[in-house]
């Protein structure tokens, strides 16, 4: 079973200044906005508003209601197919992929769900990334120029229409601000997609990697399609790159994957580096978390662990979508590769009572953090994305958005004390 | 600033075992040990005390009282103990330091690290370690002393590795030199390699419950102890703390075991109604009636006892183990375990 | 297999806390199956009474480290 399609080039851009103007483009490291001018949400009648603001490192700004996080990458060789099925294009197995990408640049679209009477009070835990202050480090976010991308649902809207609506408008612009490149010479390119062939003596690992969908405003998409039915399978992390993967699940914001992750998933880089150094990679297969019933939970795990048993691998490393359950259905996957004889690690937050489920067999684990400690209190000039924010409140770290999150793409973990 | 010391009552001076059901009290200035703290440099303000008895058994009232005079006081730090190996006043400890902790009041304590005060308070003291009697006192005052005064004046407190507290069992959030994919590729080639290593410890020893009896009428019960009940003489020499040792007294027919038979020589709590009707510690009289009443099948011919005063958590797993052998070997169903 | 084990304690928060999985709250620390405050035969009834509750507890399918009260 090959899991290597062609390769996918990855062009970067850095990019160490934002400023709005009166038009978008790209001078050198300057990314333009034009913010007016970029009509998102435009003929959305889901969305009563939707504007852009351009918020900075330093700034002491707190962004509050955040939803997700989104790189800017445009197809060079086909800008109509970024994003597919969300921007209406697809995936039709492209012989020369190619991605324009900018760094140091993020699109966070917010929006305040309470406000427009979608979700109850307090339905919605806060989701925050403070770009200056104690909590500024606690978001990888907190050190990009954003793009904030304002959006308020209109009121009696369905759901998940408004949705739909504001990943659509954010995913489109981050394809506009990516496209600024689209004229340029790249220097800095990558490829992402592997050799065949490597050294058999090597040993082969696996990635599992958790994803969860469970309804309007907890999704996860492929192709713009809701993944509720989801089970394991096989996919070509080349696909995760080509943002076939997006993310529409806004709860516990620490701990929950962002859209930007699965672009730049750190454990597939991880990965492809040391293939055919350390490692052969054997393939990524996605499984789905938050399974429903006991059953259910232990079908998929075994389901997993058939497939790394089939991809050859002699060890795994598995991913965890956010908090509760879905550490039952991380810790099932780890007893059923086990039982396999396939070695596993496995990656999860922990909280202030400790790790939410354990199984003997998880010898072996990466702390992403502890989602319940508390970030110091503090006062930001400016609130964007409306609420209170928390202002003057210590804030526990799973409402940084990316925080502990649990695929590997951050820095933070949790030492005894 | 000011400072709170809560002792048990016979630290404050209250008396002893017999004293152990002491209601909640409040005494001005330093009592006990307290004396000790001052001289180490520690003003105190008011000692708050409980019986340790009165707190196992009236937690919710005790600790309510306690805390509603703590937070009367203003504490700036709240001290308690030293309470050294004793098992029901370090907890009373351990849960005092949890509760003051929610309030966001900092504690420091001293007791041994198999105390369950240390598990009871989660966290929330700069626990020092101490040893199991009061000689440890000379070593813990001046350590509790300048933790607390620290505390108490906002100044900070180094790690448990530099200042000698027990870890608190507090996982903090620390930006690693590697993402967390990156740790993952290395530990899981380090364990490919046979090196399994782990950046969370997996949750203290825990025991699933066994499955349950399917036919108790049919079912052989050992009676186990930790009351320290024993013939009369105490003829095998049970240790009346610090045990190491368990031992095994044969049952035979008899229906009850008879004051004038059996007593405890626990050091760990008021033996005196215990003596008077030892079945009171190891029930005996009422297996023979579940018995004659068919509910259970029968009494397996010897009774497991142990001193259950200071005794290590290693130790007690040990002798666990090899009680649980012997049980096991006799082809025993179930146990009752009785505990003081 | 484990062996089913009752213990019968007068702190069950502290047996909670070891792990001990059945667990029956008794009396008192210095009287954990019994009452010097009644009768003899009161107190032996009590005290079949509570040793009932433990066979229960034994025969009982139960989540880890549960406390019942003599009278459930």
């Amino acid at each position: 079973m090959s899991h290597t399609r062609a390769d996918l080039e990855i062009a970067a851009f850095a990019i160490d200044e934002v400023v709005e103007g009166a038009l978008t483009g790209r001078d050198g490291t300057t990314l333009l906005v034009a913010s007016p001018q970029l009509a998102v949400g435009a003929g959305e009648p889901a969305l009563a508003e939707a504007t852009v603001e351009v918020v900075r490192p330093g700034d002491r700004v707190r962004i509050t209601n955040v939803l997700d996080a989104v790189v800017p990458d445009v197809r060079a060789d086909d800008p109509a197919s970024s994003f597919p099925g969300v921007l209406g294009g697809t995936w039709n197995e492209p012989s020369d992929p190619r991605i324009h990408r900018l760094t140091g640049v993020a699109v966070l679209p917010v929006c305040d769900w309470e406000a427009s009477g979608h979700v109850t009070a307090d339905e919605f835990p806060p989701s925050y990334v403070d770009m200056a202050g104690p909590g500024q480090d606690r978001s990888p976010w907190g050190s990009t120029a954003n793009v904030v991308l304002r959006c308020v649902a209109a009121r009696g809207a369905p759901v998940a229409e408004a949705d739909a609506a504001i990943r659509h408008a954010a995913l489109e612009l981050a394809r506009a601000l990516a496209s600024t490149t689209l004229d340029a010479t790249p220097t800095d390119v990558r490829r992402v997609g592997l050799p065949d062939t490597s050294d058999p003596g090597l040993p082969a690992v696996c990635a599992i990697l958790q994803v969860a969908s469970e309804g309007p405003l907890t999704d996860t998409f492929f192709d713009g399609a809701d993944l509720r039915e989801l089970m394991p399978k096989v996919i070509d992390p080349v696909w995760l790159s080509a943002g076939r993967l997006t993310n529409g699940a806004y709860d516990w914001p620490g701990v929950r994957n962002t859209t930007a992750n699965y672009q730049d998933l750190a454990l597939v880089r991880a990965l492809q580096r040391a293939h055919g150094e350390t490692l052969r990679f054997a393939g990524l297969i996605l499984a789905p978390g938050y399974l429903d019933t006991a059953e259910a939970k232990r079908r998929g795990a075994e389901a997993s662990a058939a497939l790394a048993a089939e991809l050859g691998a002699a060890g795994a490393i598995c991913t965890t979508f956010s908090s509760g359950n879905s550490h039952t259905d991380t810790m099932l996957t780890v007893r059923a590769l086990e039982s396999r004889g396939i070695a596993t690690t496995a990656l999860v937050c922990e909280t202030n009572g400790g790790l939410t489920d354990h199984v003997a067999e998880a010898d072996c684990l990466v702390s992403t953090g502890n989602e319940d400690e508390l970030v110091p209190a503090w006062t930001p000039e400016r609130i964007v994305g409306g609420g209170n924010g928390d202002a003057g409140r210590a804030v526990a770290m799973v409402h940084y958005l990316g925080s502990c999150v649990e695929t590997g793409d951050g820095a933070w973990t949790a030492v005894p004390a | 600033m000011t400072v709170v010391h809560y002792l048990n009552q016979f630290f404050a001076g209250l008396g002893g075992e017999e004293a152990a059901d002491h209601e909640p009290i409040r005494l001005e200035g330093p009592r006990g040990p307290g004396n000790a703290l001052v001289a180490a440099g520690l003003q105190i303000d008011l000692t708050v005390a409980c019986g340790d008895d009165r707190f196992a058994l009236d937690e919710a009232d005790s600790l309510a009282t306690l805390l509603a005079w703590i937070e009367e006081a203003g504490a700036d730090v709240v001290v308690c103990g030293p309470s050294f190996g004793s098992g029901r006043y370090g907890y009373a400890c351990g849960v005092l330091a949890r509760e003051l902790g929610r309030t966001g009041t900092p504690v420091v304590a001293a007791m041994t690290p198999d105390s369950p005060g240390v598990l009871a308070s989660e966290g929330a003291a700069y626990i020092v370690p101490t040893t199991a009697n009061v000689a440890g006192m000379r070593d813990a005052v001046p350590a509790v002393a300048s933790i607390a005064s620290r505390l108490a004046a906002g100044t900070p407190v180094g790690s448990a590795e530099e200042e000698g507290y027990l870890p608190r069992g507090l996982r903090v959030n620390a930006r690693s030199e590697a993402l967390g994919a990156e740790r993952a590729v290395g530990l899981i080639l380090a364990k490919l390699a046979g090196d399994v290593r782990t950046e969370i410890a997996p949750p203290t020893d825990r025991v699933a419950p066994p499955d349950p009896l399917a036919d108790p009428a049919s079912a052989v019960f050992a009676l186990v102890t930790e009351a320290g009940c024993v013939p009369q003489g105490n003829p095998d020499r049970l240790p009346t703390r610090h045990a190491n040792v368990w031992l095994r007294y044969p049952i035979g027919d008899r229906a009850e075991l008879a004051p004038e038979d059996y007593l405890s020589v626990h050091a760990g709590f008021d033996t005196t109604e215990a003596n008077r009707d030892p079945d009171r510690l190891v029930p005996l009289d009422a297996a023979r009636a579940l018995v004659q009443a068919g509910r259970i099948g029968r009494i397996h011919d010897e009774f497991f006892t142990t001193t259950g005063v200071d005794t290590p958590v290693a130790v007690s797993t040990r002798m666990g183990q090899e009680i649980g052998a012997e049980i096991r070997n006799a082809g025993v169903d179930a146990v009752i375990l009785t505990g003081t | 297999m484990g062996i089913p084990t009752v213990f019968i304690t007068a702190l069950p928060t502290i047996a909670q806390m070891v792990g001990a999985n059945r667990i029956v709250r008794g009396v008192a620390i210095t009287h954990p199956t019994g009452d010097p405050s009644l009768a003899a035969g009161d107190e032996l009834a009590l005290r079949v009474r509570i040793l009932d509750r433990a066979v229960d507890m034994l025969a009982s399918e139960i989540a880890p480290r549960t406390v019942w009260e003599i009278d459930g």
